[in-house]
């Protein structure tokens, strides 16, 4: 019952903060939507739990709490996986500057 | 035939003018890259009479050795590029050896080694068995089979040069040209060259413990070889 209520006053809290962001104008309309319906979706399953199991079953789960967390694990991973792509190619492009500015500064020997 | 060595360089104030002074009796003309070092190495590289290429962030040694060969290649025309160390292990005596078969036109690039005519000098034990695994490891990762995968010292024709473009930044980048001499098919040379393993070398040089980070970075980069 605890972790019920504190996860509904998580949830609360996070739309407060989404809606002030929006409201900020650092996200958009489109992603204020999207943390929305997550965060109803967190307060819905906090309230009936069961409903999850129902979809857990026709998913061939047997528990709603394990498909989150099996959800939450796969989306964590790809997410992951992203953020790497972006840090390789960051790199990357971060050497190509370096690169630049250290042949259009070369110091040339006097005697050339 | 216009020969170029090009020497990365970190934090080698000590060391850069006369590693530099002993390539110069032997190459045309010397790029050093320091590579952000938090000592007065470009300074001193200054003085040597070489092209003296600075890295605002540090990147790592084959960064470094790309910003040379692409200046060298550019900016100097460059024929025969060698690559050189800043730290003494290696002896520029060697250096008309390694460049003799690009000048014949018998190979594209020519890779020292130290194990042909066992040429290693103090080598520690630890340091022999990381470079066998290195060697078999390489066999198997791309198919290659060489006597010294991480040999630093070796001299490309401008066509090798050219064709071999280093992505991985950090120690690698010997794995990735060894790759790359697969894919591109050039045609490779080992040549015999001496290393001299001294305490001061040995304490700037390599633990063994970065073949680790080698291998992590070979794996990312044939995970986002994409990119």
């Amino acid at each position: 019952m605890t972790f019920q209520v504190l996860l509904i006053l998580f949830a609360v809290f996070a739309l407060v903060r989404t809606y002030r962001q929006y409201k900020a104008e650092t996200i958009s309309r489109y992603w204020l939507f999207l943390w929305f319906v997550l965060w109803v979706i967190v307060i819905g399953t906090a309230l009936w739990p069961q409903t999850t199991d129902l979809i857990a079953q026709t998913v061939g789960v047997g528990r709603g709490a394990d498909l989150l967390l099996y959800i939450a694990v796969v989306v964590l991973a790809y997410l992951e996986y992203r953020s790497m792509m972006r840090q390789e190619r960051l790199h990357r492009e971060l050497t190509a500057l370096v690169r630049k500015v250290a042949i259009d500064r070369a110091h040339k020997p006097k005697n050339d | 035939m216009h020969v170029v060595a090009i020497i990365p360089a970190y934090n080698e104030e000590k060391r850069i003018i006369a590693s530099a002074q002993d390539a110069l009796r032997f190459v045309d003309e010397i790029v050093v890259v320091d590579d952000c070092s938090h000592d007065n190495t470009h300074v001193h590289a200054q003085s040597t009479g070489a092209h003296v290429l600075h890295h605002i962030v540090n990147r790592g040694q084959g960064a470094a050795l790309q910003t040379g060969m692409d200046y060298a290649l550019k900016e100097l025309n460059a024929d025969i590029i060698v690559h050189f160390d800043a730290d003494g292990q290696m002896m520029a005596d060697d250096i008309p050896k390694l460049i003799a078969p690009l000048v014949s036109g018998q190979a594209d690039i020519a890779l020292g080694t130290r194990f042909l005519e066992k040429r290693a000098q103090n080598m520690p034990w630890s340091r022999l068995l990381t470079l066998k695994l290195a060697t078999w490891f390489t066999v198997l990762f791309s198919g290659i089979s060489v006597t010294d995968t991480h040999n630093g010292f070796r001299a490309l024709s401008r066509k090798a040069a050219e064709d071999l473009t280093i992505t991985l930044n950090r120690m690698a980048h010997a794995s990735q040209i060894l790759d790359l001499i697969k894919v591109k098919g050039l045609r490779f040379i080992e040549v015999p060259v001496t290393i001299r393993y001294t305490d001061e070398t040995l304490e700037k040089g390599q633990s063994s413990l970065g073949s680790f980070v080698i291998l992590k970075d070979l794996f990312m980069d044939r995970f986002f070889s994409d990119l």
